[in-house]
């Protein structure tokens, strides 16, 4: 057998031709690998977003932002936003609040925690509106809240049917009474839409928690949700520690909702075009 | 050329001889392709972490992947070949057959990508039976359906894009004329950062087992000077229709009519380079590292004149007699052949272990001599100083081969070895 030393090693010098040529520096940009939070193994970034975001290892759901969600579920440059320059402010003078927007704008490159607007999907008009998990982990402050009763609204009057995203940590605390008074708000440009007779889906997300499952995401008329999401009002580690009991296995998971009969199904983030669409043209959908 | 060399190597290659010969060498993973050898991720990480200027991806796994190209390219790392665009643009089948046409480069007649039965059926009219299907995403003969006639075309129609779309997850198939019989002939390019394309001669590949080159020659003796030069011609516009750099081949079908078409572009070094090195006394390995590391090149046509004739028999580890089964196991006696213009590229030792798990290539035995007929009979003399034992290898079916009087006439074509039963 070979052993690494049985070669002697000549001693020739790089070529005088080749020495006057510089190479280029080695840099290696940021992302170009991520882990998989479950598996551990890496993947490059361009892999797991042509997968949709799931980790082509072991089917782990990495959070995917609105703008990346919109353009997996919407037709090619069919979307129109709406509000796009609608941006919180520090209504109550909650300590680093301004701070915490700013952090959020810059990581997300987004204006608030909710993208909304008209699209079609495999052709069918809607109206849609995407949570963005890197913007507060997807917050309900009155932004959020008034971009999507606006959404709503408008749908309302156009007659149009509303597909909606929802990943939010729930309501955003610094903004107080009136980020909760958004559940009312928003509950009620959706009755108004329902009564219309217009659709509502919702999608639900890992995780949808807090005030937002508490309104509007439970008021889809068709309710879905990703496989293996987190869905709940409080999360599980608080329940647990005021009710010192141990919870059920899956409690407040996708599948446990399922079996009890909170949601309607759960889909794969690759088919979820076409169930929409399949929705859609069921319900009446215009193309 | 004093180049610090890493290598890299699965679990099942600490043995192999490229992990002794290299400065410094590192596993990155188990046997299995998919995990060591077509593992994008590790090879990059060893690459950055022994803080290697270039890679040179050989030939085979990932010598023709864009994505990996393109990887190398992000992290500033010279991936040594064309640029990962290049690459991609080869790679689709039908846009290569595009941009060959519009640079005038000749073809086969054929059509566009076709979308339905009806459209499949109007296009083999037009083109005129027999008519061959194709994979836009094409490679190793998967997605090629022969249609003689009209009945046959449905069934090969679904069968060969339900095959293309389970082999490359892209079902869209296009259409070419079936020509038959005809002779593999590819023409070596060079090109540098500089805009400067060599073309350095041709090499005849025809005699092939299932789609697999086995004996390569150079030149071809079956073209006239006047067809070398058009087909010097076509791939020099090849090459600059797609702005190439490095080392690349282009591969023309010559059919009994003496018409030559453009059949594929490999946007890498081939197996059979030696038979180029030897006519043209080019090291070509050496010249893509230099041309990679942004060096003009110092040969042109007019000054590197095609020597004299090679033969380059393919070594495998497989057993002609019992189906070329692979053969694997320890080489418990070896010996080279040798003397003057006798060259056996190899990376086997006696007492090495040839592993299951790859490739059955262990060697290339090359000679050099004036004529053709001398090459053959310096091959002859040169495969039975071959002693390789413990392993089956093919050395006998090459012997059989350099005996025929058709393979000595040069007239055989790509069918030679499937009409012929050599034991």
């Amino acid at each position: 057998m070979f052993t690494k030393d049985l070669f002697k090693k000549p001693k020739n010098e790089l070529e005088s031709s080749s020495k006057d040529k510089k190479a280029p520096a080695v840099c290696i940009p940021e992302e170009l690998c991520i882990s998989c939070p479950s598996c551990k193994k890496p993947h490059f970034k361009t892999d797991v977003n042509e997968s949709s975001g799931i980790c082509p290892s072991c089917g782990h759901y990495f959070k995917i932002g609105a703008r990346a969600r919109i353009d997996i579920i919407a037709d090619k440059k069919s979307f129109i936003e709406h509000d796009k320059k609608l941006t919180s402010t520090n209504i109550i003078a909650f300590p680093e609040y301004d701070d915490k927007i700013d952090k959020a704008k810059k990581e997300s490159k987004e204006s608030e925690a909710v993208i909304t607007g008209v699209c079609s999907i495999s052709g069918y008009a809607c109206a849609i509106f995407v949570m963005e998990p890197r913007f507060i982990m997807g917050s309900m402050g009155r932004i959020v809240g008034e971009k999507i009763t606006r959404l709503f609204e408008f749908a309302t009057k156009k007659g149009l049917p509303v597909v909606g995203y929802t990943v939010s940590g729930g309501a955003r605390m610094q903004e107080g009474i009136l980020s909760l008074l958004q559940m009312a708000k928003v509950s009620g440009a959706v009755k108004n839409h329902s009564d219309a007779g217009n659709l509502y889906v919702t999608v639900l997300t890992n995780p949808t928690t807090g005030g937002v499952t508490a309104s509007f995401a439970m008021l889809g008329d068709i309710i879905i949700a990703e496989p293996n999401a987190l869905i709940g009002f409080a999360g599980p580690r608080v329940i647990e520690q005021t009710m010192r009991q141990k919870l059920p296995q899956n409690f407040q998971k996708a599948e446990y909702l399922l079996e009890t009969g909170f949601i309607d199904g759960i889909v794969d983030r690759r088919e979820q075009k076409e169930y929409l669409r399949k929705v859609l043209k069921i319900h009446g959908g215009k193309v | 050329m004093g180049v610090a060399t890493v290598a890299v190597f699965s679990e099942a290659d600490s043995n192999a001889m490229h992990v002794g010969l290299a400065d410094e060498s590192y596993c990155i993973g188990p046997a299995l392709l998919k995990n060591s050898y077509l593992n994008m991720s590790a090879i990059l990480t060893i690459a950055v972490a022994s803080k290697a200027e270039a890679i040179h991806p050989g030939y085979g796994l990932l010598s023709e992947n864009a994505k990996f190209a393109s990887l190398c390219e992000q992290c500033g790392i010279t991936f040594i070949g064309p640029s990962s665009d290049t690459i991609s643009k080869m790679g689709d089948k039908n846009e290569a057959r595009i941009t060959m046409k519009n640079a005038g480069v000749p073809v086969i007649p054929g059509s566009e990508i076709i979308k339905d039965l009806p459209q499949a059926k109007f296009e083999a009219l037009n083109i005129g039976y027999p008519v061959m299907l194709k994979a836009r995403a094409g490679g190793g003969g998967r997605g090629i359906r022969i249609v003689r006639n009209e009945s046959e075309l449905e069934l090969a129609f679904m069968s060969a894009t339900a095959e293309a779309r389970s082999a490359f997850g892209d079902g869209e198939v296009y259409m070419e004329k079936y020509l038959f019989p005809v002779k593999h002939i590819e023409v070596q390019v060079i090109c540098d950062k500089h805009g400067n394309i060599v073309c350095l001669g041709e090499r005849e590949c025809s005699v092939q087992r299932k789609n697999q080159k086995i004996i390569e020659e150079s030149p071809s003796s079956s073209i006239t000077p006047k067809i070398r030069k058009a087909m010097n011609e076509a791939a020099r516009k090849a090459a600059k229709s797609v702005n190439y750099e490095g080392v690349g081949t282009i591969e023309f079908l010559l059919d009994k009519d003496k018409n030559f078409y453009f059949m594929e572009m490999n946007t890498r070094l081939q197996v059979e380079h030696p038979v180029t090195e030897m006519v043209t006394g080019i090291d070509l390995v050496k010249w893509q590292i230099r041309a990679a590391a942004g060096l003009e090149l110092d040969f042109n046509e007019e000054n590197t004149p095609i020597r004299g004739h090679a033969i380059e028999c393919r070594i495998n580890a497989e057993d002609p007699m019992d189906g070329f089964r692979p053969s694997c196991g320890k080489i418990s006696l070896l010996h080279f052949p040798g003397g003057p213009w006798v060259r056996f590229d190899t990376a086997v030792y006696q007492d090495y272990v040839v592993p299951p798990f790859y490739d059955s290539l262990i060697g290339k035995l090359i000679v050099h001599a004036k004529t053709r007929e001398e090459a053959i009979r310096k091959m002859r003399a040169a495969l039975c100083e071959l002693v390789v034992e413990g392993i089956h290898t093919n050395t006998d079916l090459h012997l059989s081969i350099l005996s025929d009087i058709e393979f000595f006439s040069g007239a055989y074509t790509t069918d030679f070895l499937t009409r012929k039963d050599f034991k």
